[in-house]
């Protein structure tokens, strides 16, 4: 009998699913000629290409307003391209209908400078919520959620209220909220920017380690320290165009002095 | 929508939201209250013109020198016709006592005279016998000699239809108002609801959550709502006709000879999920514009 087939963006995110061979050969994430518009004649991106492998940690880092966030929600389809293409996995996330921005989603873990963790909800919960959306068994929402806690170095705190949690401990919970549902790549935005110096090198260090695991980071972050701590792939955006290294600070070659390069 | 998910979370939205739903469950149960009091009005009429209407009954009025031979004849005919049950004589002097006995209007009415109560056979129909046989029957029988007028009842009978008309009416307008009411309470509520809990909407439409996961709490809290406000306000009517059953019933036989009826099984039913459904509905009206992330 020939029922309908139902196609779904993304559908490697299934319990027990991986990547085909085809699309592990492709960059996760491709951009090409991307422009994006918030004032017409002053574009925020503009002919922007970017290609980011599967398991490549990235700095994404400019000047504040250079458009670091703007690029991270065209990703997740926050906004929309105004010309170009965004790839993910080979897909063109504009091209998404609005029905399937949520499988592509389920593909990305996102963190923010704010955490927006929800104040009167456990640990527990505020992680769960990542795989309580794809209807996971309750029993393996417990253990996935508990290791996630655990590689967030917040193993057994799942009971406790968040609101009573430090700064650096709600950031963690939000990255095991982006970890748990183990996305194929990580967009964080600006995750240090609330954080005290040592705890911003913890949440760093916690999302290389993230990485070593073969999960791909885009790291978007304006703190200079950072970055020259690390030998990271380094993209630079500023006037809404986009320069790199492929190696840190270290390797920089762009036109522009460091200061310039990140605020 | 993974339902046992959507009933965790709504159950946590009336936790944490319970003093704002009180509110509007109160609100609401009042609006319930206001149709559920008509609906309980149009059932007992309805019920009254029920009983009324099964049991057709007409009165003979016989003429103050009938003769005593045509009256019997008359009656002979009567209880040969086969939609009579049985046929009464009443003279004059029943008729003041029957009055007598009956109204009781505080004055001396035992000075009337006697003209005002004239001679009659009260005539019971048979169960069953519509209005239209009960009028045709009375249209014959002022054909007999003795008989100077009929009373078929058919005016009261009219006048109790349109009562019964405009109560209907007025149940159908109120069942709209309280419509638009609980539409536009839970519609407010939710949109309350959902203010307050933009960032967990926020949180989840980032996650990945599809719209029908987001709105599938609201909706159950908005239908919980409405069935609850519809279940308060039939337990407080069921509270006032428990409470006034036995002062109103016995004023009610006296009036019109039916007693007092609760409103209807199928009618608690369709007030209980009647409730939910313009809940689920409205709730799910006003939390659509807030999905967009």
């Amino acid at each position: 009998m020939q029922g309908t087939k139902v196609v779904r963006p993304f559908p490697f995110f299934r319990a027990g699913q991986r990547a085909s061979q085809p699309q592990l050969a492709k960059p996760i994430l491709v951009l090409e000629d991307v422009y994006k518009f918030f004032r017409p004649d002053q574009p925020t991106l503009r002919g922007v290409d970017l290609s980011v492998e599967r398991g490549e940690f990235v700095f994404i880092t400019g000047p504040s307003g250079a458009g670091k966030s703007t690029l991270l929600k065209l990703v997740y389809r926050e906004l929309r391209v105004d010309e170009g293409r965004v790839l993910f996995c080979g897909r063109d996330i504009a091209r998404l209908t609005d029905k399937s921005i949520p499988f592509l989603r389920r593909n990305l873990g996102i963190v923010f400078q704010d955490f927006r963790i929800i104040d009167h909800w456990t640990v527990f919960e505020n992680v769960a919520v990542a795989l309580e959306i794809v209807s996971m068994p309750q029993r393996l929402i417990r253990s996935r959620v508990a290791e996630a806690l655990e590689r967030v170095g917040l193993a057994g705190r799942g009971p406790e209220q968040t609101s009573n949690l430090s700064g650096g401990e709600q950031q963690r919970v939000a990255v095991a909220r982006a970890i748990v549902p183990e996305p194929a790549l990580i967009l964080a935005d600006e995750p240090t920017g609330n954080l005290d110096p040592h705890l911003a090198i913890d949440i760093l260090t916690l999302f290389e380690e993230i990485n070593a695991t073969g999960t791909t980071v885009l790291f978007a972050t304006h703190d200079h320290s950072l970055i020259s701590k690390r030998d990271h792939r380094l993209i630079s955006i500023d006037d809404g165009r986009v320069s790199e290294a492929q190696q840190g600070l270290k390797h920089w070659q762009g036109s522009s002095g460091i200061h310039t390069l990140v605020g | 929508m993974d339902v046992k998910s959507a009933i965790t979370r709504a159950r946590r939205g009336l936790r944490e939201e319970r003093r704002l739903y009180v509110v509007a469950v109160t609100s609401l149960a009042v609006a319930f209250i206001c149709l559920g009091a008509t609906l309980l009005g149009v059932t007992n009429l309805d019920a009254a013109a029920t009983r009324w209407g099964q049991s057709g009954r007409i009165t003979l009025f016989l003429k103050d020198d009938a003769d005593p031979q045509d009256i019997a004849q008359l009656r002979v005919v009567l209880e040969g016709l086969a939609d009579v049950d049985e046929v009464t004589h009443v003279t004059p002097t029943q008729a003041r006592e029957s009055f007598l006995e009956e109204a009781d209007v505080g004055a001396d009415l035992s000075s009337l005279p006697s003209e005002v109560f004239p001679a009659s056979l009260e005539v019971a129909l048979v169960q069953g016998v519509t209005r239209e046989r009960s009028e045709s029957i009375a249209m014959r029988l002022t054909q007999f000699r003795a008989v100077s007028d009929v009373e078929s009842y058919g005016s009261w009978f009219q006048k109790l239809d349109n009562l019964l008309w405009g109560a209907r009416m007025l149940a159908a307008g109120l069942a709209v108002l309280v419509m638009f009411c609980v539409v536009a309470v839970i519609g407010n509520t939710i949109r309350l609801a959902v203010a307050r809990r933009r960032q967990e909407i926020e949180v989840m439409k980032l996650c990945g959550a599809t719209n029908g996961f987001v709105r599938g709490p609201f909706v159950l809290e908005g239908m919980f709502q409405g069935f609850a406000s519809s279940l308060l306000a039939i337990l407080a009517l069921l509270a006032g006709y428990l409470a006034l059953h036995d002062s109103v019933d016995s004023t009610l036989a006296a009036l019109t000879g039916s007693r007092v009826v609760f409103l209807g099984a199928w009618t608690l039913v369709a007030m209980l999920l009647g409730g939910a459904v313009i809940g689920a509905v409205g709730s799910a009206v006003s939390v659509r514009r807030y999905l967009a992330v």
